[in-house]
């Protein structure tokens, strides 16, 4: 019997690796650190996602496959990866000075941040259905901790809970549905996949993993978990989460649907248009309802999730670089926004009601200007990101023919202005709130807060470069 | 020649607004920001004016000043700014109106003074990006841009008794649900251009040559009728019109005169620059449906406003009434009919001068009506009376504006009136005739409520003399609100006069529009 | 040899069991063994598969094998993590049961 030496190309991987280190160093810095060293800790995780963006970026124009094609290097994932490092990065940053006020700043949470990062990069290389599922749960397991890391807290244990139990729900219909392609098709290569002939299996084994997905970027009718856990969660992993586990999610959704399972394209397309409608719709709408601002930026990622299922649904070329282009926007637009939500939190307490941010106009305009900036961007507002993103969304979805999808996702941003809005009116308009001070921002937070803003600014401005890095990558 | 001269204008405001947030907090911070802000916006007036009077050529029919780069390559999006004898008034008005409107709020406005020169000057951006844009997804971007300042304006410096929040946010869902449709045309027309070796075009002259959707006559309404939602909302045209009352009513007398004088233009602006020349067919198809909506409003704008007792509801539903005017005058102009060119020319002309002229008047209308309000904290016509002996000056530049609104000769609003009616008795002659009552409405609101009621009739001592135990004293005209207007009043007596100062200007592009689209 | 279908619809009885027991039940503990039952579920599917469906496949195509362990793994790692969440919850709360779990609307 002869054995033979798979392609071990640890260069495709190195992201992920240096990325993986990095965690396993904070997680024994942990070990010798005092508590007033732990920020150490966080500038060591910078320095490793840094370094692994580094790494990223020299895989740009790759185009390599390793581990017998189970990952791959491509711009589609390159670009990926970059967008959840520059997440990861942003969060971090939030994350010093949050930790320490709410009294969780350890090693683990770093390391804990680290090993989900681990799981993104690697869920968005993967070209394997066996990868992408252990790299979903390696994304999942650390965020089920992370969501409920805030011990003496009851709502954050209850978001941990709820998000293991759904969570660990969902990939088992998940698993399901990969066991059911891999039946239907006798391998669990996407490429492979394809080249086989479709059948009722896989269809049936298409619709499962769509569930598996569907949680994870938290579509209608499978979103029902977000607002509590969102909510629940300690900010800065919802703001993390919010943005990372949709980049890598949607990247794996992406390639799955548009490299393995184009053959059924005919059957997934209509589905996935109405699963568009009803999740925009009803996050749009459910969004309007809300007064806390964590649950009201859960429902608007809920109908994020739904524009950027447009351009799944648009297919092509075109409907993948805008989906990335939307996840980058997202990506900054959110976190700055969930940022502003942070700096304005005085010691533990968090300013979550709208009427909280009553006066802050005067108080911190340039805060106020901020938060005001990424709410028009999630809004869809020139010229900013999210408004280049929706456009190239929904010009993708006119060019290839759902026009129609067009129109619910433009009356749906409509909608979206009214509660993106409410802050900034509070903020503007109304009285400042008693018992709140005039809020301090630690410096790194600010960085994160000026580094998205430029980034939200400058996508929208000059979006161009980014649109050609974020055009046609996805490798077959 | 100015090099990138259109850019400068464009970023001047932009500038202005920056260095406006970044002048230093202290005890002259404000009255600084004040006199930075009114001395800031004069170089753009000064930059228009010295293009608009040496610089531009009349008889060109072609783009002046025009500057093209790449933007967003991927979608073959340009960075195209240039002006015609179409936007270039629109443009020099716009940066009058905003020295006056600054000039004047840096006397009125008291409270967070920084906030509304840095938004007052952001709007100043928007608004003459929409009107130099050449590229329909810049344009869309300035119209948006434009947007969220106003609402601010509105909601935050707005008269806290008339719901200020409540009609800041009707404007902006109004004006938002119509460009989002617009968006979406933008986007059908682009792919529609697009073949399957070029990128499609935003270039509005390169839409006009194209015309997307030539053969295809059912999206070329769809897309027409997205885009004319999008300008008839702007306008307003009835039945999209309700916005306007409200956020009139609420807003701060600079946001008021910006919003008549400028805001408003961008919805017939638009049907001139982008229906008109790109969508011939379908709009010439739809002109009936258009003008009797023009009809309607000219007709009820000018009744409703008849019936109002609050004056700066009155002036507002006048708007309606008068934007009519310039949407009957564009319906004219390409009508299917035997008419001559000239005729239509002739048409069009009066709309494009109508727009100019409401501008003007109305702006001036708005500042009056804003320095009445100042002294009697009250807006009732009823509550006025005998101001003509009272305050002469006052009394005098009222009754001037409100001749020009109702379109006495010899002032600005009866030459575009006349020109406009002149075009459409030749095209549309029993649409033309209804009209004809618009204008015995008009002259009749400003005559009965506005002059009877402020000027004329006793002056009730009493009244005030009780009112100013409680502060409130009817004087008459300040210097500085003498100088606000005198500009105005000046153009209202220019144009009524001599009209050709800017008729040639106009005449040259409505030629060059309506020959590329009548044969 | 026993037919594949045979195996499939074990599979899938043991899924709708676990399933039926993720929805039914109140205790997180029992819903986590319901999830750990739909897992298992699977790996007969994926055993069997392997098994059936690619007799012909060369020797070091284990896919289907090596999923399983793979799966098998990550269900201790899992349960790990679910076990500490719901010993927290109950030193904080006094209850595993999730309906009582409700500080947050659904």
């Amino acid at each position: 019997m002869s054995l033979s030496v798979p392609d071990l190309n640890l260069r495709i991987i190195a992201p992920v690796l240096i990325v993986a280190i990095s965690a396993l160093v904070v997680l024994l810095g942990e070990l010798v650190t005092s508590s007033a060293q732990k920020r150490g800790l966080g500038y060591a995780s910078l320095v490793g996602l840094l370094a692994a963006g580094g790494a990223a970026m020299g895989l740009w124009d790759a185009h390599a496959v390793a581990f017998r094609e189970m990952v791959r290097a491509d711009n589609f994932g390159v670009f990926l990866t970059l967008t959840i490092l520059a997440g990861a990065v942003l969060c971090i940053l939030l994350s010093f000075d949050f930790t320490r006020a709410h009294r969780i700043e350890t090693g683990e949470y770093y390391a804990l941040i680290l090993f989900s990062v681990t799981g993104m990069l690697l869920m968005v290389t993967a070209a394997d259905l066996i990868i992408i599922f252990l790299a979903l749960e390696l994304l999942s397991l650390p965020l089920y901790i992370l969501a409920a890391f805030k011990r003496e807290d009851e709502r954050s244990l209850e978001a941990g809970l709820k998000y293991f139990l759904l969570g660990a729900f969902s990939s088992a219909f998940f698993l399901y549905g990969i066991a059911l392609v891999y039946g239907a098709t006798g391998t669990t290569n996407l490429a492979r996949i394809a080249a086989s002939a479709p059948s009722e299996m896989l269809l049936i084994g298409a619709g499962l993993l769509l569930v598996g997905f569907a949680f994870k970027v938290a579509l209608v009718p499978f979103h029902w978990w977000t607002p509590d856990v969102y909510e629940g969660a300690p900010t800065t992993i919802t703001a993390f989460m919010s943005v990372a586990v949709k980049a890598a999610a949607f990247g794996a959704f992406l390639r799955a649907f548009l490299v393995a399972l184009p053959a059924l394209a005919m059957d997934w397309r209509v589905v996935l248009a109405i699963i568009a409608v009803l999740t925009m719709t009803l996050g749009n709408v459910a969004a309007l309802l809300q007064a806390n601002i964590k649950r009201m930026l859960a429902y608007s990622s809920i109908a994020h999730a739904g524009y950027i299922l447009i351009a799944l649904v648009a297919m092509g070329g075109a409907g993948v670089s805008a989906a990335l282009f939307y996840l980058l926007a997202y990506t900054l637009t959110n976190l700055g926004a969930f940022g502003a939500v942070i700096a304005l939190g005085e010691g533990e307490r968090e300013r979550l009601n709208v009427s909280d941010y009553g006066g802050l106009a005067r108080m911190q305009p340039l805060l106020a200007a901020m938060l005001t900036v990424f709410m028009l961007s999630l809004a869809g507002f020139p010229p900013f990101a999210g408004f280049v993103g929706k456009f190239l969304i929904f010009g993708a979805a006119v060019q290839n023919g759902w026009a129609w999808l067009a129109v619910v996702g433009v009356l749906n941003s409509l909608v979206s202005v009214y509660f993106y809005l409410r802050p900034v009116v509070a903020m503007y308009m109304s009285e400042p709130v008693e018992g709140w001070g005039a809020p301090r921002v630690a410096p790194l937070v600010a960085l994160a807060l000026v580094l998205a803003l430029i980034g939200v600014i400058a996508l929208g401005v000059f979006p161009a470069p980014a649109i050609a890095l974020a055009a046609g990558g996805l490798g077959r | 020649m100015v090099p990138f001269a259109l850019s400068l204008l464009v970023l001047l405001p932009l500038v202005g607004a920056a260095i406006v947030l970044l002048i230093p907090k202290g005890q002259k911070s404000d009255s600084l920001i004040k006199w930075f802000a009114v001395v800031w916006s004069v170089i753009p007036l000064l930059l228009a004016s010295y293009l608009w009077f040496v610089l531009f050529d009349p008889n060109a029919s072609k783009m002046q000043f025009e500057e093209a780069y790449l933007w967003i390559s991927s979608i073959n999006v340009r960075y195209h700014v240039g002006v015609d004898g179409l936007s270039m008034p629109l443009v020099w008005l716009t940066t009058l109106l905003t020295v006056l409107g600054l000039f004047y709020s840096s006397y009125v406005i008291h409270e967070r003074a920084r906030e509304f020169f840095f938004m007052f000057l952001l709007l100043e951006t928007g608004m003459i990006g929409v009107f130099v844009s050449l590229d329909f997804f810049l344009f869309y971007v300035f119209w948006e841009l434009g947007l969220v300042p106003m609402y601010f304006l509105i909601a935050i410096w707005g008269h806290a008794e008339d719901r200020p929040q409540y009609s800041a946010i009707k404007f902006f869902l109004y004006t938002l649900v119509g460009s989002v449709l617009m968006l979406l045309a933008i986007i059908a027309m682009y792919i529609n251009t697009s073949t399957a070796t070029t990128p499609g075009t935003f270039d509005l002259i390169e839409l006009a040559t194209k015309r997307p959707f030539a053969n295809d006559f059912v999206f070329a309404s769809l897309a027409f009728w997205g885009i004319f939602l999008a300008f008839a909302i702007k306008v307003p045209l009835f039945p999209f019109h309700t916005w306007l009352p409200d956020a009139h009513t609420a807003a701060p007398t600079a946001g008021s005169v910006i919003l008549a004088g400028i805001l408003l233009k961008l919805g017939t602006y638009g049907f001139v620059r982008v229906l008109v020349p790109i969508f011939p067919q379908v709009f010439q198809a739809n002109v009936l449906p258009i003008a009797i909506l023009a009809t309607i409003s000219i007709v009820y704008g000018a009744l409703v406003a008849m019936a109002q007792t609050d004056f700066k509801r009155l002036i507002a539903y006048s708007s309606v009434n008068h934007m009519g005017y310039v949407i009957l005058g564009v319906a004219a102009a390409v009508a299917i009919g035997g008419a001559n060119l000239t005729d239509r020319a002739i048409a069009l002309n009066g709309a494009m001068l109508q727009m100019f002229n409401h501008g003007v008047i109305t702006g001036a209308l708005f500042f009056i009506v804003g320095i009445l309000y100042e002294r009697a904290h009250t807006r009732d016509l009823k509550s006025f009376g005998g101001l003509g002996a009272k305050t002469p000056v006052y009394g005098a530049i009222l009754l001037t504006a409100s001749f020009a609104s109702l379109g006495l000769p010899g002032l600005a609003g009866f030459i575009s009136e006349f020109m406009v009616f002149r075009g459409a008795f030749a095209t549309l002659p029993l649409i033309a005739t209804i009209c004809v009552l618009g204008i015995v409405f008009g002259a009749a609101m400003m005559l009965w409520k506005v002059i009877q009621n402020v000027l004329l009739g006793v002056f009730d001592e009493k009244r005030w003399a009780e009112q100013e135990k409680h502060g409130v004293k009817l004087y008459d005209m300040t210097r500085f609100e003498v100088i606000t207007l005198a500009p105005l009043l000046f153009l209202m007596v220019l144009i009524g006069v001599y009209p050709s100062v800017i008729l040639n200007t106009l005449n040259t592009i409505s030629v060059a529009i309506l020959g590329q689209i009548v044969k | 040899m026993i037919p594949l279908p045979f195996y499939l619809l074990l599979a899938a009885a043991l899924f709708c069991i676990g399933l039926f027991g993720a929805l039914a039940r109140r205790n997180a503990i029992a819903i986590l063994m319901g999830i750990e039952l739909m897992l298992n579920a699977v790996n007969i599917n994926l055993i069997a598969f392997w098994r059936y469906i690619q007799p012909a496949a060369p020797t070091w195509d284990l896919a289907g094998q090596i999923f399983a362990l793979f799966v098998i793994t990550l269900a201790a790692a899992e349960a790990a993590i679910a076990l500490a969440l719901v010993i927290a919850i109950y030193r904080s709360r006094d209850t595993v049961n999730v309906e009582e779990v409700d500080l947050m609307k659904w």
